[in-house]
């Protein structure tokens, strides 16, 4: 079904008129719908009060929503990948982010905010760790507590404390903060940087994590 | 913090690139990737940077993992 056009077919009726870019649109609409209603179906924990007909109506939407960015987006479309592949990561994009958000309507980030980042690794024994590997690993634990208190800026902790420790979908703290996904994804990627550095400057070299920690990644 | 989590959030600082892509380069990319991917076409180039960041970003990466899966359906479906 999703080969009823090639790519260059796709463009050329949907930026057509009349009839062909009509019934190109009715295509993809069909095409989006199936991509959305996939992604719930994947995700029906995230809809759990929804009935199926509810989540029917919300894959409608997500749809129609896909099909308006699909067009906007239309000129950056590279031919790199299959059409269908291309626009279907809208629908998903899209779907995935509504479920997230529905799932986390009641929570309040502010009460997670609130709460005093308590780092603090519990131990336990991996596949291959012994006392020697045990140490090392408290040691790790300690500087990467000490990074998170001392080295990283409010903004970096609050997000790597709600999104490595509470482990809140990135949508909803981009919706709740009222940013974007690049500018959280940077804030984590420096603290990341950070910690990484803080490890290398105590003299735990990449080696010695994934020699420690491989077994179990 | 468990374990599991640790251990994931140990890799997670260890496999961290000075330079790093943002989500909305993921997201342009991201078909390509599915579809070389799918196609068993070997990852290199800026498609290794989609896999680095996937590697770190749960969003994009719960994003890639639907996608691909769809569109392997959709393709079995085909045949």
């Amino acid at each position: 079904m999703a080969l009823s056009r090639t790519n260059q077919e796709w463009r050329q009726d949907l930026e057509s008129t009349g009839d062909a870019q009509n019934a190109a649109i009715e295509e993809l609409r069909d095409f989006l719908f199936r991509a959305s209603l996939y992604t719930f179906q994947r995700n029906k924990a995230d809809l759990a009060n929804y009935s199926q007909e509810q989540i029917n109506q919300l894959a409608e939407d997500c749809a129609q929503n896909a099909l308006i960015a699909v067009l906007e987006h239309l000129p950056e479309f590279r031919g790199e990948s299959k059409f269908t592949t291309w626009v279907y990561k809208f629908a998903v994009n899209i779907s995935l982010t509504m479920a997230r958000r529905e799932r986390w309507k009641g929570v309040s980030l502010d009460d997670l905010m609130d709460e005093e980042l308590e780092f603090r690794w519990q131990g336990g024994k991996g596949q291959n760790t012994n006392l020697d590997n045990m140490a090392v690993r408290r040691e790790i634990s300690d500087l990467i507590a000490d990074t998170i208190r001392n080295d990283l800026t409010e903004k970096q902790r609050t997000v790597f404390k709600l999104i490595v420790f509470d482990e809140v979908p990135m949508d909803v703290i981009v919706e709740r903060l009222n940013t974007n996904r690049n500018a959280v994804y940077k804030l984590l990627h420096d603290a990341r940087q950070k910690l990484k550095l803080k490890l290398q400057s105590h003299g735990i070299s990449i080696e010695d994590v994934v020699h420690l920690f491989q077994s179990e990644w | 913090m468990d374990n599991k989590k640790f251990n994931r959030l140990i890799k997670k600082i260890i496999d961290t690139e000075e330079e790093e892509i943002s989500c909305s380069v993921c997201f342009d990319l991201v078909s390509d990737y599915v579809d070389a991917e799918l196609a068993g076409i070997e990852i290199k180039g800026v498609l290794r940077q989609v896999q680095q960041h996937l590697g770190q970003c749960r969003a994009c990466y719960d994003e890639y993992e639907t996608l691909r899966d769809f569109v392997k359906d959709e393709d079995s479906s085909q045949r």
